[in-house]
């Protein structure tokens, strides 16, 4: 997400799956979008068969997509960045890039101070780390010209941010002030900075060290290449195959510079398609379930002195310029969604009821702390951490160290009842009379059977309305959220103390109904979207929202979904024209292709006929087209900004990227991330190679690991674990199990777990296909049946061979099927940026025989992670 | 899935990498491996394109025990009304005819309980006489069924209600009515069970569907013959029906050794194989052999006709055994089906 | 309604999603089939059965997909297919059926009423595709239906519906017999050399309402290259059946003359 929202502006999806029909070429990577978006995947067949586009797929396993593309490339896990890096170097030395969008439309030509040092320079890190906090401080990654801002120094705390919010922009910094060098000849401009960074990635490099041949990386580079210029397009498609990984998000952020140097952004058939993994998880960081981020992706305010009242968390936060300078307006309308009348100008609209971010709140640090003893209780809704956790195992021994456990499910998932038949308390190793948690498993209502909207990947909100209702107990989330809220406001009405006045002010006053007093969705949509307090009429743009409390929203970015009383957009279904329009509602205002200002050139014509999207219309003085133009409507192309101009006002009128407080889509990153400005190649946490990059940097030095006894690591490389292992999904489950494997006519599809070895390696280990092996990594050991496959190539890396070994992580100990836990596998390690775990390109062993025909060798293991033997 | 089946995991020997490598070029070069240990590595799927992980194409049949002993009661009892008639036309031994009646009566009750209880939904066996329709043999076979149930008890019915004393004008016509009818029907009975499995889409069955009717008819003579002869009717007759029986099943016997191709692989291999040979000696040359030696004693001839009756019995299990494991051999399909196009192309290639 | 429904499914566009298997048997209440881990690549359904009517196949072979280009040593591709009964126009289970049960729709389809279905089994045997079955303990034959209470009620069937890529499609049969030539000359051009149709027009069958368009030979997906409709062979049995009943007639007639 930050990878994007750096970039960009925005961190999702920048265009609709069915984009992808114009596009020339589409370079699936980091994703099996075959396998895991297989209604979505309709339109890239549908682009490869009508209309000629070359679906190239890079992926380490030769997978459904690999089936159906016209160039499929392996590639060792975990080097994407070597592979894109080495693209970018394609490009840039052949000078490749589409000039006049690079020059207009990105910071290419922005000059960086000489403070600035690169890991080339350094071996491996920039400039600015401080190896004791283990943090950078990026002022020398700035723009030439641009000061850092003092008063927020708090608020670079990396310990505190998980990246999320303003899609990772930090925000405090005004950037309007730059030097350009539009010949793009100055030694310190981006664009040679870019050109120095990426010289060592060459095809050489790219062979020797992912695996790839050099033809099959030219031929690779030349088709993604040629889509690119005023008539051509082409569109990059990525999954969790980048973003579970140690430098996920520069590994995203390499595409991102890739389609900006090809001019592929906010063009038909361009653009980044984020494939997010679930139907809606770009709702559940839209209107967020995260720790660091309030809805429409502001800041959540953190414990220090940029927090202390409303006004300062407003200074931290507001840029001088583009569309963040209207801050105030968001956080503010959001106070007023939340707390209603209690929330007043003069108790600066309830923000010190927000709680403050004190740490790191993540999920992998919470269930480090939960396994420490530290946590009391915990709710678990829609989520199977037993399962889909990593290291899985210490997850479900950290459960038992709670006091009490509230899940919320359709099915008895494995976190309901670990306590009683985890593989732990299977082997002997945990009693369920020694484990104190009380749970509580309360059934939950299945999508059909409740109101609300799902926000897919195209961040496009779809209404679903109620069929049925529940059986028995069984409750929607809305249902049991607001019937908690009230038994615990009926005590807190009893206990006075400041500490519940933002529990009493919450407005809550949703219509409840029927015999079950359900609270009423849609007028939880309806505040989502906002109204004017006054008069109570919805609002129909975040462009109407106000600073001074006259205006509620829940979530700014979601404002225009419920334009009126009655007008549900979310429940539209009339398709209009090819983007959609009129089915579902997309945000920002149903702009389908965002950054959609830069289909056009500068001058506000079409870059071609064939490509055109948005344009000028001189007559109507307004912008026009096929989308809805993402981009002030009444701005020209022509617009200079007056001196001192603020918030958008301040942008020209040939800055597409409006969230930008420079309007520039940004091939540098000066500030929101945590590991550099530009990306570099680290190895993941366990590899077989050394880095080859830098030999005194091995991996991502602002990650953290988390190593800890249960939470080993392998050596890198190590003799006891030589093969690389990578997790991944089938079509025919979803994630953890609970919804699949509980149904029989997907359980029988793949009812049994199995790990996909290449047949070198099988013959290597006289492994009988179909046979049962074990699995083991530094973490732990499960059992698969064998698939020999010949889908599965072992790779030259350094001249020697490296065996891959793919295992699917939905198995567990309930359900019609059952299977051992592919997580256990995968280690609790936190990317610099979004805190994601890396659960690809880890280290593994495989053995012949079950686990327990292995339990010697087993223990083995696990005493020499203990260090019990040498 | 077939229902019941388990599918086949197999368990093998480990390979060598040498025997992988050799499998690997070997597809590479010709699309094509010879099949067996080797081939499990990799992943059931090196050998060109010659079937689909050597999976069954076809369902095999799901009847179970009753059928094939209903091809065995239902010969037996088609051919004594057979016999009874003509028998009695020749002016046979009248006690021989009654018994010959009578086999052919309890055939007609036993037939159709082993049917009915074959049926998925027994309730609803009244459906077979749905309709009447030529080109299903099963349909066929139903309506013969019930009319040789109904010329059968016809028979026997005056025919005993003659011998005990009732002097009714009609009887006698009615009587030679119902056993000229029911030695058609029985005839019918008899031969239309080789036209069932003649005519389906199971290799070793169309193959060989000239064969089975002759073969099953033939049964159904010596078997029938066989009874009256541990009945104790040691005639002529008998003899000559037994001698014939044996005769020509011996015949049959040398043909289906004769047939070699992968699709007559069932004839000579597995249960079903073993099982056609053992019985097919004993309904064959065994039967032979004794009645030829011991042509005079009544035991050779009781031993020659249970030794019929033992042979004939089991080769309807294994005719049924043999479609089973017909169907499972996908090879045999497509080997019988790429020679029928070479052929039929063949065929129109030379005006 | 469509006068002659037929489905075209096309192997160069599936995805193997398997949408189809679990569509059918949402709508059709189609029971488990088996929770048996096979090794067959991605397919553990195995087969068409009495209670699996879409059945989604999974070839790794050790050649290339027209001209698609892949990083390995030798030719590779994973080619899907998603079979289904073939509604013949000459139909081997329907004319076996002693009951009447089977019989052809206004659609041109073939089903099987089960409500008149005895589970006889015959249809089983007479089927030269190995679809349909009986089913345990049920006790009757079960196959596709190709969904025709959908299509009474002018909705096309689960498994077209729920295809994501449009690799199954449904409509009139000349139409989509057409839709298939054009779909094959194009492959062909475009470098599918072994690209064909699967539509045995040339046999007693006489041509099905569900053709596919496949790379490579039939074998290879367990289709019968040259399927017959068993009732062929009701001439040569049933003169086999009368000769010899004569002859043995004969043989009776002898035996009780000497």
């Amino acid at each position: 997400m930050p990878g994007l929202g750096t970039t960009y502006g925005r961190g999702g999806a920048t265009t609709a799956p069915s984009d992808v029909v114009h596009s020339d070429a589409i370079l699936i990577m980091g994703s099996n979008m075959a396998e895991n978006h297989p209604v979505g995947f309709q339109w890239v067949i549908e682009a490869k068969e009508k209309h000629g586009a070359h679906v190239i797929h890079v992926d380490p396993r030769f997978s459904r997509t690999s089936a159906v593309a016209n160039t499929w490339v392996s590639l060792r896990a975990g080097s994407d960045i070597l592979f894109l890096g080495g693209l970018i170097n394609y490009i840039l030395q052949n000078n490749l890039d589409f000039r006049e969008y690079v020059l207009h439309y990105t910071n290419a030509s922005v000059i960086i101070p000489e403070t600035f040092k690169d890991s080339e320079d350094l071996g491996g890190i920039f400039s600015g780390w401080d190896a004791q906090k283990k943090q950078y401080d990026n002022t020398s990654w700035l723009y030439q010209g641009v000061k850092a801002d003092e008063g927020s120094s708090d608020h670079h705390d990396n310990a505190q941010s998980g990246g999320h919010s303003q899609h990772g922009i930090d925000s405090s910094t005004d950037l309007s002030t730059y030097e350009q060098d539009l010949t793009l000849q100055h030694p310190r401009c981006v664009y040679q900075i870019m050109k120095r960074h990426f010289a060592r990635y060459t095809p050489e490099m790219v062979e020797r060290y992912c695996g790839v041949s050099k033809e099959a990386f030219l031929n690779v580079a030349k088709i993604y290449t040629s889509a690119s210029g005023p008539d051509k397009t082409g569109a990059i498609c990525y999954a969790l195959g980048w973003t579970q990984h140690s430098s996920g998000v520069q590994m995203i952020r390499c595409a991102a510079m890739i389609q900006l140097l090809l001019g592929n952004m906010g063009r038909p058939g361009g653009g980044i398609l984020a494939l997010r993994g679930h139907a809606s998880i770009q709702g559940s960081t839209d209107i967020p379930t995260l720790f660091d981020s309030l809805p429409g992706y502001l800041s959540m305010p953190k414990f220090g002195y940029s927090s202390k009242d409303l006004a300062s968390f407003i200074r931290a936060n507001k840029p001088r310029t583009g569309f963040w300078n209207n801050f105030d307006k968001y956080i503010i309308s959001m106070l007023k969604a939340f707390y209603g009348d209690s929330a007043t100008p003069e108790n600066d609209f309830g923000f010190n009821w927000l709680p403050r971010v004190t740490g790191d709140h993540s999920h992998q640090a919470y269930w480090l702390d939960m396994m420490d003893g530290k946590m009391d209780g915990l709710f678990v809704i829609g989520q199977n951490p037993a399962v889909a956790g990593p290291n899985s195992g210490m997850e479900r021994r950290a459960l038992g160290k709670l006091k009490w456990l509230v899940v919320r499910e359709m099915v008895e998932t494995e976190t309901a009842t670990f306590w009683r038949d985890s593989p732990e308390v299977q082997s002997g190793e945990l009693k369920p009379a020694h484990i104190g948690t009380e749970v509580f498993l309360m059934p939950a209502a299945g999508h059909v059977e409740k109101d609300g909207t799902f926000t897919n990947t195209q961040r496009l909100l779809q209404w679903r309305e109620k069929a049925i209702d529940s059986p028995g107990d069984a409750r929607s989330e809305n249902w049991f959220i607001y019937h908690l809220w009230e038994r615990i406001i009926a005590k807190a009405k009893l206990d006075l103390r400041p500490r519940n006045q933002g529990l009493l002010a919450l407005r809550m006053d949703y219509a409840i109904k029927g015999e079950r007093r359900e609270p009423e969705a849609e007028e939880i949509l309806q505040e989502i979207n906002g109204w004017t307090i006054a008069d109570h009429k919805q609002l129909t743009t975040f462009a109407e929202l106000k600073a001074d409390g006259t205006t509620a929203c829940g979530c700014w970015i979601y404002c225009g979904v419920y334009p009126e009383r009655g007008r549900n957009r979310g429940n539209e279904r009339d398709p209009k024209d090819e983007y959609g329009h009129g089915w579902g509602w997309a945000w920002p205002l149903d702009r389908r292709v965002i950054y959609n200002r830069a289909s056009a050139k500068p001058d506000g014509t079409p870059w071609s006929e064939r490509k055109k999207l948005v344009w000028w219309d001189e007559a109507a003085m307004k912008w026009t087209g096929k989308d809805v133009p993402d981009f002030t409507a009444t701005k020209p192309p022509t617009y200079v900004p007056p001196p001192g101009a603020e918030g958008d006002a301040a942008l020209a009128g040939d800055k597409p990227y409006i969230l930008h407080a420079d309007g520039m889509g940004w091939l540098w990153v000066p500030v929101g991330l945590n590991d550099g400005p530009l990306p570099t190649h680290y190895e993941p946490l366990e590899s077989p190679i050394r880095n080859p990059m830098y030999s005194t940097q091995q991996v991502n030095p602002a990650g953290l690991n988390r190593a800890r006894p249960g939470n080993e690591y392998a050596k890198s490389p190590d003799a006891r674990f030589p093969y690389v292992l990578t997790t991944y999904r089938l079509t025919e489950h979803h994630t953890a199990g609970g919804m699949s494997r509980t149904l029989s006519h997907l359980a029988e599809l793949q009812p049994e777990l199995f790990c996909e070895i290449s047949m070198e390696l099988a013959a290597e280990l006289k492994i009988t296909h179909g046979e049962w092996v074990t699995l083991v990594t530094a973490r732990g050991a499960i059992e698969a049946h064998a698939l020999s496959t010949s889908r599965m190539k072992p790779l030259t890396i350094e001249g020697k061979t490296v065996h891959q070994v793919g295992v699917p992580f939905h198995w567990g100990y309930n359900g019609l099927v059952k299977g051992d836990i592919g997580n256990d596998l995968i280690a609790i390690s936190e990317e610099p940026n979004v805190r994601i775990m890396e659960t690809k390109g880890l280290l593994c062993n495989v053995l012949v025989g079950r686990r327990q025909e292995n339990a010697a060798k087993l223990k083995e293991y696990h005493s020499i992670m203990e260090g019990k033997t040498a | 899935m077939a229902a019941g089946e388990k599918p086949v995991v197999p368990s093998h020997p480990k390979a060598s990498e040498e025997r992988l490598d050799a499998i690997r070029n070997e597809a590479a070069a010709t699309g094509k491996v010879v099949t067996g240990a080797g081939r499990v590595y990799a992943n059931a799927q090196i050998p060109g394109a010659e079937d689909y992980y050597n999976l069954p194409v076809l369902k095999p049949p799901t009847w179970t025990w009753e059928v094939p002993l209903y091809f065995f009661v239902g010969g037996i009892a088609g051919v004594s009304s057979v016999i009874a008639f003509v028998g009695h036309l020749f002016h046979a031994d009248p006690p021989m005819v009654r018994v010959a009646l009578w086999i052919a009566f309890v055939g007609t009750g036993l037939c159709p309980a082993l049917l009915i209880s074959d049926l998925g939904r027994p309730l609803r066996f009244l459906n077979m006489l749905r309709v009447f329709k030529w080109r299903s043999a099963m349909s066929m076979g139903s309506w013969i069924l019930a009319a040789f149930g109904g010329c059968a008890f016809l028979a026997l019915a005056t025919n005993e209600l003659i011998l005990y004393g009732i002097q009714n004008p009609f009887l006698p016509p009615l009587r030679w009515v119902g056993e000229f009818t029911g030695a058609v029907t029985g005839l019918l009975l008899a031969s239309y069970t080789g036209v069932l499995i003649g005519a389906t889409a199971i290799p070793v069955w169309y193959e060989n569907r000239r064969l089975i009717p002759a073969h099953f008819l033939t049964s159904g003579l010596g078997g029938s013959s066989a009874i009256l002869e541990l009945f104790g009717f040691l005639l002529p007759a008998t003899q000559i029906l037994g001698f014939a029986a044996a005769g020509i099943e011996t015949v049959v016997g040398v043909i289906l050794e004769s047939r070699l191709g992968r699709v007559d692989a069932p004839l000579h291999h597995g249960k079903s194989g073993w099982t056609m040979r053992i019985a097919g000696t004993l309904e064959g040359p065994i039967a032979l052999l004794v009645r030829i030696l011991w042509h005079g004693s009544a035991k050779g001839r009781y031993a020659a006709a249970a030794c019929f009756l033992l042979g004939a019995l089991c080769s309807r299990y294994a005719w049924i055994w043999a479609g089973r494991a017909s169907a499972h051999d996908p090879q045999a399909l497509f080997e019988s089906q790429h020679a029928a196009m070479t052929a039929s192309r063949a065929a129109r290639r030379t005006p | 309604m469509t006068h002659k429904a037929a489905f075209l499914t096309d192997a160069t566009i599936c995805i193997g999603c398997k949408a189809c298997e679990v569509a059918c048997k949402e709508w059709n209440e189609v029971p488990e089939d088996g929770l048996v881990w096979s090794g067959f690549s991605y397919d553990n359904t195995q087969a068409l059965g009495a209670s699996t009517w879409r059945h989604v196949m999974f070839l790794e072979q050790p050649a290339t997909a027209g001209p698609q280009q892949i990083d390995m040593e030798n030719p590779f591709r994973w080619i899907f297919l998603s079979d289904v009964c073939k509604h013949c126009a000459n139909s081997g289970c329907l004319e076996a059926c002693p009951t009447g049960a089977i019989v052809r729709t206004n659609v041109g389809s073939v089903l099987v009423q089960s409500d008149v279905c005895n589970g006889c089994g015959y249809c089983v045997v007479s089927c030269p595709f190995g679809v349909v079955d009986k089913r345990h303990p049920d006790g009757r034959a079960f196959k596709c239906t190709f969904c025709y209470d959908r299509q009474s009620a002018e909705m096309i069937p689960a498994c077209a519906k729920a295809c994501p890529t449009q690799s199954i499609r449904f409509g009139e049969l000349d139409e989509l017999r057409k839709e298939a030539d054009v779909r094959v000359a194009e492959l062909q051009h475009r470098g599918y050399t072994d690209a064909q149709v699967y539509d045995p027009l040339q046999t007693s069958v006489g041509g099905t309402h569900a053709i596919f368009v496949i790379l490579g030979q039939p074998d290879a997906y367990n289709l019968p290259p040259a399927p017959e409709v068993p009732t062929i062979y009701l001439k040569s049995a049933w003169t086999s059946a009368l000769v010899s009943a004569l002859v043995l007639a004969a043989i009776v007639c002898a035996a009780f003359l000497f």
